[in-house]
């Protein structure tokens, strides 16, 4: 993750905890801490938690649940889709006839997948009527449909006029045209058929001439010409009295279905014969293409010729709607690809979590439950010296910036841990965490006060009304020799508070294999090496959260009418693993 | 997320102040000042190149080209509580149009974050947007509400960003969409009465707590 130090994640526990269980007790060598409820601590570097690990942001609450929902536990629904690049509604009926993709004038380049854009080649000394011809160019690379040789006549309705030609300027027959000449080849070879059974004459060379003269058919050809083979076999298979557009329980077809279906089993063998076996494709027109080694021998030539410059990366191939092409030449313009907008559920309770307006253009939600609301955001920042009052401007203070990205290994820093609360209510806060942390380069971790109450999110003004009659006191957790003192808050606010955390960064590499350079065998050096971002210093943090709150309307009244009182509180808890990223510890 | 804190020190009397809040550094190159507007609690960075002289140079219609004084044209127009960095350059967006380079004014809307080091060009860029550090946006890009853009990433020319998208790399793609609670400062967030250090401003969300402590 680029993202800045510090940052905070919150797990979702919505995974299968029982494999974490293993994991996590494989990776961390330390005892796991005396928690409540389960005994395992979060293992921030074990492969399972990328998956379970988000930024607040990204987090909803279920509010009927009383649980974080992540990507992974909420379901999706599509509102609407629309194009990227022309922002238009693409109602759902052209999605299922026209698939994904825009079927405006938006393409992207398929060397770098940008925006491409209409351009004229018109001369402007010499100024044709129509302004065109146009071509479609990548405002990036520099690529444009010139070099497939493809150009359009108007700037508008590109992709029909794209669908229409081939690369290097080929008129592409359309659906129509195709049925038309299939027709005539399949009438043609069949005549071809009778003369040579009349004749009896061996030289069927002109029909396999006519076929092969041409190009290879298309993967658009071979397709059409596929499944319009299968429609006549299945309409061959199906009875032909009845059709898809003969429902009527009148006719006499139907009438004799229906008979069949409800009628015993007997009866049926006796009317049904056994069914034909389907034949399969047995040529171009009836979409099959035989592997011709020739164009294999062909390619390897051309690449033999041309280099590895003309052929497409991986990407660019994978782009691309034909996945077959090799060559630069062969390149299309790619339709842009359609985005949505969706809605968000519970996985669980099925309630919405998310639902955004339809509107294309608007951005706002008609729901939007965030966790960022229900949970307190923690953020960490570094204490640079616990003795110097800092400056209230905050980033503006003159003392040189804290180095994230370069922890001193072996030196006690701290850091304070800052803990807002969304709720309306007080909250009570109980922080753990392993004393050193899980990985290789094993790191120090002492929160000096764990246990702490934040404050309620009440209305700004109280809190400034209140802090005129108590002003608050500035690092109350110094004792006399400036130290700072365990158990004790570092600051609070009207609905947060902060507290500090110790942390002494490991070292990359154990200090005792720096002198003996000798002896060690390749087995140990492997152990020893670090992998990526192992001097990464994350620290998880199990946060618990106790407080009372009003009863949820719906709890009220279901169990005991004794315990519907107007305004009755409950008690609740809340509990999440989370994991600081606190920044990466130099090397020595 | 809120982002650490990189700003340097300023000395005092840094930027100017104008009555609707603008704070404007002594040390931003500004060209074509009247062709400029700043909606109001705007901050121009040092190091900050406007260039305002781009203006479109159409002859307009009513005045068929013979009045003496051309009329003020809008080349830059910077909505309220925007941010834009040092070392970044604004240059409306160029075409040629019949053969004569034609500027086409530049739209910025309110509560946009643009990095140090960035170059725009775009004909459009909506609210809450947050450009990273050394961004290029191509001529007539449109960036749509509530995105956000990676460092060092390069939007093309003519690229159109739907809301709610992250866009990163060279071209740009949107490789992502911003969180539901993108931009969404209070409840957990430190709006008020953060302690000293913790930013009480976050990434697409209302820029004026961020506009008041930069002094």
């Amino acid at each position: 993750m680029a993202q800045a130090f510090p940052y905070t994640y919150y797990s979702c526990d919505c995974y299968d905890s029982n494999t974490n269980i293993t994991s996590a007790k494989r990776a961390s060598q330390q005892a796991p801490i005396a928690d409540d409820e389960d005994e395992r601590t979060f293992d921030p570097r074990s492969p399972r938690s990328n998956y379970s690990l988000y930024p607040l942001e990204h987090l909803l609450y279920c509010e009927d649940c009383q649980q974080i929902r992540c990507h992974r536990c909420v379901i999706e629904e599509t509102l609407a889709w629309f194009c990227p690049a022309c922002l238009f509604e693409v109602p759902s009926s052209l999605i299922k006839a026209d698939g994904n993709r825009c079927i405006r004038n938006c393409f992207n380049c398929p060397v770098c997948m940008s925006t491409m854009m209409v351009n004229s080649l018109d001369d402007p000394t010499n100024p044709s009527s129509s302004g065109g011809p146009y071509i479609l160019s990548c405002p990036y690379c520099h690529w444009s449909t010139h070099e497939i040789g493809i150009e359009f006549e108007k700037h508008t309705g590109i992709s029909q006029q794209l669908s229409r030609v081939a690369n290097g300027g080929r008129q592409i027959p359309t659906q129509k045209e195709r049925d038309k000449e299939r027709e005539r080849l399949k009438d043609a070879e069949g005549r071809k058929k009778d003369d040579r059974d009349i004749l009896s004459g061996s030289d069927d060379s002109p029909t396999r001439d006519r076929v092969r003269e041409d190009i290879p058919p298309s993967q658009e050809d071979s397709f059409s010409n596929l499944s319009a083979f299968y429609k006549t076999q299945i309409n061959a298979q199906s009875p032909a009295s009845f059709s898809s557009h003969d429902v009527s329980f009148s006719s006499p077809a139907s009438y004799a279905r229906i008979m069949n279906l409800y009628s015993t089993s007997s009866t049926k063998k006796q009317k049904r014969e056994k069914p034909v076996p389907m034949r399969e494709a047995s040529g171009v027109f009836e979409g099959l293409t035989i592997f011709d080694p020739a164009t294999d021998a062909a390619t390897i030539e051309r690449i033999k010729k041309e280099g590895w410059s003309t052929t497409l990366a991986p990407a660019q191939k994978l782009a691309q709607i034909n996945p077959n092409i090799r060559f630069e030449s062969e390149l299309r313009p790619i339709p842009s690809i359609l985005c949505t907008k969706r809605g968000k559920r519970c996985r669980s309770c099925r309630h919405i979590l998310a639902k955004p307006e339809a509107k294309i253009t608007s951005t706002r939600y008609k729901i939007k439950l965030l966790a960022l609301n229900h949970i307190p955001r923690l953020s960490l920042r570094a204490l640079s010296t616990p003795t110097s009052q800092i400056s209230a401007s905050g980033p503006s203070a003159s003392a040189p910036a804290f180095d994230y990205n370069a922890l001193r290994p072996g030196i006690p820093t701290h850091f304070l841990l800052h803990l807002s609360n969304p709720l309306f209510d007080p909250v009570r806060v109980t922080l753990a965490t392993s004393s050193t942390t899980p990985g290789k380069v094993q790191s120090r971790v002492t929160i000096l006060c764990p246990q702490f109450e934040v404050g309620a999110n009440t209305d700004v003004w109280d809190d400034a009304l209140q802090s005129s009659l108590s002003p608050v006191k500035r690092t109350p957790a110094l004792n006399a020799d400036g130290q700072i003192e365990a158990g004790k808050i570092w600051d609070r606010g009207r609905n947060w508070t902060s507290v500090v955390i110790e942390v002494v960064p490991g070292f990359l590499k154990p200090v005792t294999t720096g002198f003996s350079l000798g002896g060690d065998d390749g087995k140990k050096k492997e152990d020893e090496e670090l992998d990526e971002d192992e001097d990464l210093l994350e620290i998880p943090i199990f946060v618990r959260l106790e407080f009372e709150a009003d009863m949820v309307e719906q709890e009220r009244g279901i169990g005991d009418p004794k315990r519907s009182v107007e305004g009755q509180r409950e008690k609740r808890e809340e509990a999440f693993w989370a994991v600081v990223g606190v920044g990466r510890v130099a090397p020595t | 997320m809120s982002r650490p804190a990189a700003r340097k020190a300023a000395p005092k009397g840094e930027y100017i102040e104008t009555d609707s809040g603008n704070k404007v550094s002594r040390r931003s190159a500004i060209t074509g000042t009247a062709n400029i507007t700043l909606g109001g609690r705007t901050v121009i960075m040092s190091d900050v190149h406007l260039r305002g002289d781009l203006h479109a140079t159409r002859p307009s219609p009513s005045t068929g080209g013979s009045s003496s004084k051309p009329p003020a044209q809008t080349a830059i127009s910077i909505g309220r509580c925007t941010v834009v960095s040092t070392g970044s350059v604004l240059k409306p967006p160029s075409r040629i149009s019949r053969g004569i380079v034609q500027y086409y004014p530049l739209k910025i809307g309110d509560n946009v974050y643009i990095g140090p080091n960035c170059c725009i060009s775009a004909i459009a860029i909506s609210n809450h947007v947050h450009i990273a550090a050394n961004v290029t946006i191509g001529a007539f890009a449109i960036i749509k509400e509530g995105v956000k853009i990676l460092d060092g990433c390069v939007v093309p020319p003519n690229m159109v960003v739907p809301s709610g998208s992250v866009v990163g790399g060279r071209p740009a793609r949107i490789v992502g969409e911003v969180g539901e609670g993108w931009g969404v400062s209070g409840g957990g967030g430190g709006v008020v009465g953060g302690a000293e250090g913790v930013e009480k401003w976050v990434e697409g969300g209302d820029l004026r707590e961020l506009v008041r402590s930069i002094k």
